[in-house]
């Protein structure tokens, strides 16, 4: 089974250094710099925010039925971090990677921004196909104020009258689905909404398509990130849709992206912190954000570039990326915040196996 | 000088008659709402007590068009307030908003820098008690303040809301506008409070019937889940939808509507609270929509559903009370046609509506730790989403929370929070026999030999005057009466998952 299979691709990844609680972050796309952080330094970015609509118990559900089927085994007492099984990792070698991740699940400059702009997406298509039908009102897929407001003002902005801006946005809709494999583009056009017809929950079109939930889930993330890149590849081409997000610099969060502009005109840590009102260790966060998105990033403020050096030694020699080991090994002599940020700036290289 | 009064009424009058036909298109009143709309029109108080789906709206909504300036509907539920508006802009009506919590403060800012231009504003109980909107809405010209859901006023209530009682205090402050103080069901001592407690002066009551005779009542014992389950799907198979089935728990929906699914092949779905509220909103337009015949849910469905043409309402686990009972049966067959509401119950049941009524109050020893905590200060309240927040990590269910929350506001500064908790104990121990004994009512409507109708209007004081034919299970029922037209359940609903075709559909443009 598909979620079986990308289980067994995460657990490998983490390889017992993450909990369970930890995949659940990861799928659902926690907005924790930690959660972030680890699906950087454990190759697993393309998973982040996935599977938003996931739940706990449906997670230990899949779990428990893994390891009945002995592919994996815990590795502490109350069971919560688990690492693959002999037959585990045999079962792992048989599978082709990239019938599992779509490559499109890998472009994830805009991921920040995905999940409203679904959700506009969503609804713009439903305002129009309902103006359209001349209803005057209708049950909105959401009414989340961010999303209301942000479609209400692309509405009115527009300089087409209805039935110019109804045939455009179908155009550029077309246009978009068209390039996309078709079970992708089936999988993310079911959910849409629009006059008389209501769109289906990812867990309806698993039950109609026979398809298991995750593939589902799967794939429509990677229709709806193959569509994004290819609007911001060719704004000319899809206007309508191009209106509906605002791209940041490195994919930051935009939270992350006003700290970097402070840190940038000189600010220290402590003293962004007392500019933005935040806590000092939000601030860290952020940094270590920015880092993990901008490897080229100078760390000379933070650290020589010997302690650097030995911070990396220890990671690759220890082979872990639990900050306490590392620390412990290095005596000390390195912050928490030193380790994170050598960590994230190698997140690409330090491939621990 | 009389004479001219009587005339000016009569004008009255014929406009809001004209009114009816025009803007809501019915030719006559229904029972109780020319009553209850003539003595809202002449600005006297009025309580009101009309089932669900009589039609209560539409009382204070036509006088909308009839006296001038705003009509103020105070509401507690989101759900209803978003439906309500819904439905006015469906007849063409643009002056009409909301102003709740949930909004944008830019939305929000919108609406109250527009006041003067509406006809209906909903607010929500909470919204009201800002002052500084209190204040703006003094400016105003509120020609009607209307109180839905007015059983929320009273602690012998099921749905105590304690913002409820200061909306008498805000009344006055907006310069005592006339008050209609609504709701679907309230015995004898909601009602007194009602009228206590919104101040209301020599209130006019019209009290109409809870009956509802177009829809049939059955009861159905069963020795296990199984066996329930066997019979559902009989019945399904055989009478007209659409319908909802209520079930006691989240999973239990989930998994009722696999199990239907397979067993009968209809489209049917699950809905609950712990989904995400985007795919709540699919599934309750996809209701709507007929793209579903049957839904399989928890009590969070219903509230101000507008669709009148449910032909089934089935309990698969029985609710609380009485009250809850017959809101949930009452969606069924708004459109006068025949209804048909069928509760099946075995001897394990009861645990369900009793672990509920648990979850509603903190118990003993965790009250003492919370008023111990904030008198030490290792609990502050800062707000109130951070204070039930912290309640709810220390283990308190989110309605305990809340009535925590709403009790330690009426501390008197020089005493300590631990003081109040015998107070306390005594209150949570009176509102739980409240709620224990309506369950019992509940368990004798299930066992009773006599009429089910008879004794649902019993338990409101009412006394059954007219047997409708298909009465209840007791009096006999002819099934065939509810069942299934051969064409009509022919006609299959597929969803269209091919993306050209549901693209075109949406879009209105011919596949390509
Ligand atoms: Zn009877």
């Amino acid at each position: 089974m598909y979620s079986e299979r990308l289980f067994l691709f995460i657990i490998w990844q983490f390889d017992g250094e993450r909990t369970v609680s930890g995949i659940y972050h990861l799928l659902k796309g926690k907005k924790t710099s930690q959660s972030i952080q680890d699906s950087y330094l454990y190759h697993l970015h393309m998973l982040y925010h996935s599977c938003e609509d996931v739940d706990r118990q449906e997670i230990w559900t899949l779990i428990r039925q893994i390891h009945a089927n002995g592919w994996i085994r815990p590795i502490d007492a109350n069971g919560t971090r688990f690492v693959l099984s002999t037959s585990g990792n045999e079962k792992l070698q048989q599978m082709n990677a990239q019938l599992l991740l779509p490559d499109a699940l890998y472009m994830t400059n805009d991921l920040m921004h995905e999940g409203q702009f679904w959700l506009r997406l969503q609804l713009l298509i439903q305002t129009v196909s309902a103006l359209n039908d001349q209803q005057s009102s209708f049950l909105p897929i959401t009414k989340q104020s961010s999303v209301t407001e942000y479609v209400r003002h692309v509405l009115l902005s527009s300089h087409l009258n209805r039935a110019q801006l109804k045939k455009r946005l179908y155009q550029e809709m077309y246009c978009l689905l068209a390039g996309i494999p078709v079970a992708e583009a089936n999988c993310l056009a079911a959910q849409l909404s629009g006059a008389r017809m209501s769109g289906l929950t990812l867990k309806q079109i698993a039950n109609e398509t026979e398809k298991d939930l995750f593939e589902c889930r799967i794939l429509f993330k990677s229709a709806l990130r193959r569509m994004m890149n290819r609007v911001s590849e060719h704004e000319q081409d899809f206007p309508i849709i191009r209106s509906l997000w605002t791209s940041s610099e490195n994919g930051l969060s935009s939270t992350a992206h006003e700290t970097l502009e402070l840190l940038r005109s000189g600010l220290s840590i402590q003293e962004a912190a007392v500019h933005r009102k935040l806590a000092p260790g939000t601030i860290e966060d952020h940094l270590v954000e920015i880092v993990l998105k901008n490897q080229t990033f100078d760390l000379s403020d933070f650290m020589d570039h010997a302690l650097e050096q030995s911070i990396l030694d220890c990671a690759r020699e220890a082979n872990t990326k639990k900050l306490k080991e590392i620390k412990r090994r290095l005596h000390d002599k390195a912050s928490y915040l030193q380790i994170r940020l050598v960590l994230a700036k190698h997140a690409g290289e330090v491939v621990v196996l | 000088m009389k004479q001219k009064k009587t005339a000016a009424v009569n004008d009255q009058w014929i406009r809001a008659k004209k009114v009816l036909q025009k803007k809501f298109g019915f030719r006559s009143f229904r029972n109780g709402q020319e009553e209850i709309i003539r003595n809202v029109l002449a600005g006297k108080d009025v309580f009101a007590m009309m089932p669900t789906g009589s039609g209560k709206s539409l009382c204070y909504q036509l006088p909308g068009y009839v006296l001038g300036g705003i009509v103020l509907i105070v509401s507690p539920l989101l759900a209803l307030m978003d439906d309500q508006i819904h439905a006015l802009r469906a007849i063409g009506e643009v002056h009409v908003r909301a102003l709740n919590s949930m909004m944008h403060r830019e939305e929000r800012a919108r609406v109250l820098s527009h006041l003067s231009d509406l006809r209906f504003l909903y607010i929500s109980p909470e919204m009201l008690n800002q002052p500084y909107i209190c204040r703006k809405l003094a400016q105003q010209n509120i020609s009607l303040f209307v109180v839905d859901e007015a059983h929320c006023v009273s602690q012998w209530g099921h749905e105590f809301r304690p913002d409820y009682l200061h909306l008498a205090e805000i009344r006055a402050k907006l310069g005592n506008p006339s008050c209609l103080a609504v709701t679907a069901t309230a015995d004898h001592r909601v009602r007194q409070d009602i009228i206590e407690l919104l101040g209301l002066r020599e209130a006019r009551q019209t009290i109409m019937s809870v009956d509802r005779s177009n829809i049939a009542l059955a009861v159905r014992h069963a020795a296990n889940d199984e066996e329930k389950m066997t019979r559902l799907v009989h019945l399904i198979k055989k009478v007209r939808l659409p319908g909802i089935i209520y079930c006691a728990s989240r999973e239990w929906t989930e998994r009722l509507a696999d199990y239907i699914r397979g067993m009968t092949g209809k489209r049917i779905a699950f809905y609950h609270g712990g989904m995400d509220t985007e795919d709540r909103r699919k599934i309750q337009g996809q209701f709507l929509n007929q793209e579903l015949e049957l839904l399989c849910c928890t009590s969070a469905f219903g509230m101000g559903l507008n669709k009148s043409d449910i032909r089934l309402v089935v309990h698969f686990h029985f609710p609380g009370s009485m009250n809850a009972y017959l809101q949930e049966i009452g969606r069924a067959a708004r459109d006068g046609n025949p209804g048909l509401a069928v509760l099946y119950y075995t001897n394990e049941d009861h645990h369900y509506p009793e672990g509920f009524i648990d979850s509603n109050f903190p118990d003993d020893r965790f009250l003492q730790l919370v008023m111990n905590e904030l008198d030490r200060g290792h609990l502050k309240v800062k707000s109130k989403e951070q204070f039930i927040n912290d309640l709810k990590e220390r283990g308190a269910g989110d309605t305990a929370a809340r009535f925590i929350f709403e009790q330690i506001q009426s501390r008197l500064p020089a005493n300590t929070y631990l003081s109040m908790t015998n107070n306390l104990r005594v209150l949570v121990r009176k509102r739980r026999s409240v709620l224990l004994q309506e369950l019992a009512v509940m368990e004798k409507y299930l066992k009773t030999h006599e009429c089910r109708r008879a004794f649902c209007l019993s338990t409101y004081q009412e006394q059954l005057r007219t047997k409708p034919e298909q009465c209840c299970d007791q009096c006999g029922i002819d099934l065939s009466v509810f069942g299934s037209d051969p064409e009509t359940s022919e006609h299959k609903y597929f969803p269209v998952l091919n993306w050209k075709k549901r693209l075109a559909w949406i879009f209105d443009e011919e596949p390509q």
